[in-house]
This record gives structure tokens, sequence and C-alpha cells, in this order.
């Protein structure tokens, strides 16, 4: 791994736990502006070690889909996240992984508690490992890639219908 | 000791004659524990169940974990290539063999004491034989009582006694699944894609209804009107509304029902939602293997979008299988339907559709899973001392459009937001439940809709056809004696019947593939 400087380390923690509190509560307009153009967003099922596409995945949305994923949970009818979960996700282990040119591999652990509202009112718990690719952009950081690899993807989940 | 035809089969005393009724179903049916311990024994035991599809266990020693109502058990392919399905629990004490989901192995060994299995279900061995008489205890893996095999999809019979597939199938249920096979220009689906699993806190029986829903989608899916669905195939066959599209409700008979979009379809591939110049390898293949003209065909009408009962759903270019795990805990698995082709691309959109349709984190099945619990908790108001045994109050309707249904053919139809397919999942559950083991077909068996249709009795209803077998009888002659009944490898379309060593007694029939009237 290329050692990055302090400032640029906490640059990037700070975004990390930015986009999870934005997840968090739901705010999807405010999530969606840290993504790049090209962004990819990808929940495997067992490990992220496939290529996406050859076989079924949780998510794998490029950035048109990724639109069209906030744009149905914007309209306050998606019913599955109507009233949205009310969510906290612990963000730990925080590591950059690698550096390439402007971008950053960053590695995270998480822990979310979810309030399932909408039907059950169960509190659901979520755990895995998130890898973002983070670019330096002229805006500052954003967010090309987010693959979050749930330690039991390979169980049947309830929904995941809002941000993780 | 042979049952009497006449012994009363209901075990709980619950009168699924009045609890399931031609316009409306109790809530109870979903929420009460006698309710689905019925179910597991004369739906999920004494009927044909959908396990997996022969293309998941290609090689000798693959094998899948799958359930069979509530029992745990395996689907394997043993070294000779036949198909097996064995209960996952070691026939000593118990244990489960498999934990994981799939696997490859060239025998089941439990953890335990080490007893070993053939993928078909047979003691290998056992350590330390001088304990045992013979050398060896006289054991093997519970099976189900027969197997069947149509167009690659397995089901099987616990108890035996449910005749042959064909019979449950019927031409209905056989057209549906020779058009799904159809969509591969081989005739052999290749379900390799993975499966999907969603866990809904609801009874399985919302799944019938919800996934052949015509009434539903431009409501419960009204997130997805202005963005997903505006321009989608979507919008020509269902989004229009009532009597504005030609697409069709379907009842076949025997709980299979369809959402039938294919007179809706305004130009060929609108399923797939991209114009042949993408998939034109695809094309060309199917019209090598099937000629033009079928080949046509195929490409404007699609896959179904329907249900064969009691737990397959062949949902466009996705299968699902529902696993009813407890009253009120379902698991919806899905995998995308792969074909097998000289083009590169067909298989990647249909998985990219796949995602975006099913599974927890999709557009659409998320919504109906919400809508599926919210109905579970209406229902389930308190133990055992709600609504269970309480019918003045807690009904579900269903009968929307039942006054304008045509039928004709042995099916029933009617505008596709008609709730035509959730009645002909419940007629056919009544007669299960009660103790017709058919319901016979979908036409002819009815009666006029009632003029006051609050004065419905028991007498009015659609009438099941009397089981031609007694209860109880068994068609097979010991406990280890397995009916398969098999489609040669390399037949697309008709039954044949391939005896296996195990096999004895099998029944056959013709089957019809001719197209749906209506």
């Amino acid at each position: 791994m290329d050692r990055v400087d302090e400032a640029t380390r906490r640059d990037i923690e700070a975004f990390v736990y930015r986009e999870a509190r934005l997840a968090d509560e739901s705010r999807y307009g405010e999530w969606e502006a840290l993504v790049t153009d090209d962004m990819h967003y990808w929940v495997p099922f067992g490990p992220g070690n496939y290529e996406p596409g050859t076989r079924v995945s949780y998510i794998n949305d490029n950035r048109a889909r990724l639109g069209t994923r906030i744009r149905q949970l914007a309209t306050g009818i998606h019913h599955a996240q109507d009233p949205p979960s009310s969510m906290r996700r612990v963000v730990s282990n925080i590591e950059i992984l690698s550096t390439d040119g402007d971008e950053f591999e960053v590695g995270s652990n998480f822990v979310l508690y979810e309030h399932a509202v909408q039907a059950t009112g169960h509190l659901r718990l979520w755990a895995g490992r998130a890898t973002h690719r983070l670019r330096h952009t002229p805006d500052g950081l954003r967010m090309a890639a987010k693959k979050v690899e749930l330690v039991n993807s390979t169980s049947p989940l309830p929904n995941l219908a809002f941000i993780i | 000791m042979v049952l009497a035809a006449e012994t009363p089969i209901v075990g709980t005393g619950r009168d699924y004659t009045h609890l399931v009724q031609d316009y409306r179903v109790h809530g109870s049916l979903y929420t009460d524990p006698s309710v689905f311990a019925d179910e597991m024994k004369h739906i999920f035991t004494d009927g044909w169940v959908f396990v997996g599809h022969e293309s998941e266990i290609p090689n000798g020693g693959d094998w899948v974990a799958r359930r069979l109502g509530t029992e745990r058990v395996l689907m394997a392919r043993t070294p000779e290539g036949e198909i097996s399905v064995v209960a996952n629990r070691c026939a000593h004490r118990g244990t489960t063999l498999c934990p994981q989901s799939e696997g490859n192995n060239r025998n089941f060994r439990c953890p335990y004491h080490a007893w070993t299995y053939a993928l078909d279900g047979t003691l290998l061995g056992a350590p330390f034989p001088q304990g045992f008489r013979n050398g060896k205890p006289d054991v093997r893996l519970d099976q189900p009582g027969q197997i069947g095999i149509y167009r690659g999809f397995v089901f099987a019979n616990q108890s035996g006694t449910a005749g042959p597939l064909s019979e449950h199938l019927g031409p209905g249920g056989s057209d549906l699944l020779d058009r799904a096979a159809d969509m591969s220009p081989t005739g052999r689906l290749q379900l390799n894609g993975g499966w999907i699993g969603q866990r809904v806190d609801s009874n399985w029986k919302m799944w019938p209804e919800s996934d052949n829903d015509g009434y539903h989608i431009i409501f419960a899916h009204e997130s997805l009107a202005s963005s997903l669905l505006a321009g989608s195939q979507y919008e020509d066959v269902i989004l229009e509304g009532e009597g504005r599209t030609k697409s069709v409700a379907r009842d076949y008979g025997g709980g299979h029902v369809e959402l039938d979009f294919r007179k809706s379809y305004t130009t060929e591939l609108a399923w797939l939602g991209a114009p042949r110049g993408k998939v034109s390898a695809y094309c060309d293949d199917l019209e090598d293997a099937y000629g033009v003209e079928k080949a046509k065909s195929i490409m404007w009408d699609g896959p179904p979008h329907a249900f064969v009962f009691p737990n397959l759903f062949l949902g466009e270019m996705n299968i699902a299988r529902i696993d009813p795990l407890a009253p009120g805990l379902t698991e919806h698995h899905h995998t995308p339907l792969l074909v097998e082709t000289s083009d590169p691309g067909i298989n990647r959109r249909v998985v990219l559709q796949s995602e975006a349709a099913m599974g927890p984190a999709s557009f659409f099945l998320p919504e109906d899973v919400v809508i599926a619990e919210r109905m579970h908790r209406a229902f389930d108001v308190g133990g055992a001392t709600d609504l269970h045994g309480h019918t003045e109050r807690g009904w579900v309707e269903l009968g929307r459009g039942i006054e304008r249904e045509q039928s004709g053919g042995g099916q029933r139809w009617s505008d596709v937001t008609d709730e035509t397919t959730s009645r002909g999942f419940w007629h056919h559950y009544r007669c299960v439940m009660s103790g017709s083991a058919t319901s016979g077909p979908a036409e002819g068996n009815g009666a006029a809709p009632p003029t006051d249709r609050r004065a419905t009795v028991k007498a009015d209803q659609r009438r099941c056809r009397p089981s031609t077998r007694p209860r109880g009888a068994r068609s097979r002659n010991s406990s280890t004696t397995r009916l398969c009944s098999r489609m040669s490898p390399g037949t697309k379309t008709g039954w044949r019947w391939s005896p296996t060593t195990f096999t004895t007694g099998c029944r056959s029939g013709p089957v019809t593939t001719s197209r749906a009237p209506g």
C-alpha cells in the first residue's frame, strides 16, 4: 500500500462516515451527490470475487440504474421504504487498501441496526464489509464504487430496499 | 393399515369448504398453525412439489439443498447420471448431512459417526461392522415416494400417492413449462445463474396470490410508474388498466394460473426490452432450432408469467420457488432463466432484468414483501383465540371479475386485472385440503355466479373432481421403492417415461401442448 498523508487520511475517513450518515438518514439526494458518473454499486451474493453480471447479485447498479433506485426511493411511495427505516450503522476498521493516482481503495467494517417500520417492526441486524473506491475530483472526494459484502449474504435476506 | 376412502382426512377439523369460498377466503388460512399442519400433509406431502432443475446439477456428485415442505432434502446427480432426492438427515441419529446450499461430493458422510451414503441415499457403510447384524445397518436416507421430471423441472411427491406428475400438471401446467423451456434454443434451460433468497415474514400463500395478481401492479408498484415502468414492456401489457389491454388472467385448473401477456406485446422481444439487433444470434439460434414460424411466436410471446401449483413461479425470465417454513415465515427464492445459445448477450440481459425485478434489493419484490407482511399482521391478531374458528369477520375478498369470467377448453379467463388467478389457486387448494385429489379442469365444473353473492353457500361452489385414488392407498410396493418419471435427455417436448432401476407401476398420460384458446 502506498502511504497517504494524514490530511488525506482524515478526508477519506470523514467521507466514509458522512456517506454512512446520509445513508442512515435516507437523505437520498445528498447521498447521490457523493457519487461519480461512473459509479458502480454492488452487493454480491457470497464473496464479491466474481464478475458482476455473470450471476445474480443483490445489487449490481451502474450509474443509470442507481439513478432509478434513488428516484424510486425519493417518490415517497416506495412501499418497502414508506416510511423509511430508522437506521444507525457503526463503521470501523477503516483501512486505505491501495492508492492509484487520484483514487483510493478503502476497506471498512460495519454493523447496521435497522428498525423495519414498514410492516413487521422488527429490529434487523446487518453486518459486513464495505469497499469504497474514492476519487479526488475538483469538487472534493467522490465515490466511484461501493461494494458491500454481507456476512450472511448466502442466506435468504429480508428487504434490503434502503441504501446499504 | 389401509385407510378406508371415507376416512376423514382433515386432521385438525378445519372446514375448508367453508373457509375457502368462490369469491372470498378466510384470513385464518394464513395464520392458523393447524391450517399450516394440514397444508404440509395434504399439499406438500401428498401432492407434487417443485424441487429444482436438472441443469443445476449437471455432473455426477453435484447436489443442491432444498425443501420439500418443511423437510430439508438434497437433490443430487448420481455418478450414473440419475437425479435423486433424499432427506438431508442421517438415518442414524438425524444429523443434517449438508449444511451448505450446494456442493459436489462422492458421497454423503455424516460428521457424527461417519455413516456414509451414496448420492441416491443408499447406505454404503457404517464404522465397526461387528456391532450390526449382517455387518451393516438396514437403513437408507429417507426419500420421496416418487420423483418426476418434465422439461428438466424436478418435482417430488413425498407420499408416493399423488398419481403421475402428468396428471398433476395437466395440459395447462405442461404447456407453461414447455413455453418456459422453449425460450432456450436447445429446449434446455440452464438454471446456473445462482439463486437469491428473500425472507418474508408472512404466510406462503401470499405468493401464489401476489406473483400472479394483475390488479396490484399499478398501485403497489406506483413508485416505479414514472421511472422504470414508463416506456417498458409493462406499459402495454398491464399498466393501461382495466379493460384497456389484451392481457388475460387465466386459470388452467389444478391451481395452475397465468397472467397471459402474449396478445398485448406490440413488438417482438418486447418482454426482453431489446430489439432483435441486440440479440440477433439468439434469434437466429431459435429459428435454426424451431423453424421460422415457431421461433417467431417465441420471440413475440416471450416467457410465461405463471404459477404452477403449489410452489413454482414462472416469473417471465426468472424461475422462483416458494418455501413455506412456518405459518408466518416464507422464503421466496429465484434464479434467472438462462438459455443455451451462441449469443453472448442475452443471458447477461436476463441477469440484469432479474436483479431489477426479484430479490430483496430489487425494484419490485420488496414492495410485494411489505404488502404480504402487512396482510399477515392484519390477520395474526393474537394467537389461537383470534380469527381461528370465528368466521363472522376477517375475510379476504377475491371476487373481482367473477361475473364476467369466461370459460372454455378447460380454462377460465378474464381481464388481466380480475382475480381469476387467485381464485384458480384457491379453488384447487380447497379441493386438495378438503379431500379431493384434483380440482379438474377450470371449465364446466363451476356454478353460475350467485346473483346475491353473499348467499354463496357450499352447494353453489365450483365443484371438485372426486379422487380416483382412495386416500391412504399407496401406489408403490415398499418404502424403499421409488417411482420415477423421467423425460429422456434431448427430448424437447412431450412425455416419455423411462424406467429406472427403481421404477414400478408408472402410469403415463399424453400431455397436450396446444395453444390456449381465449
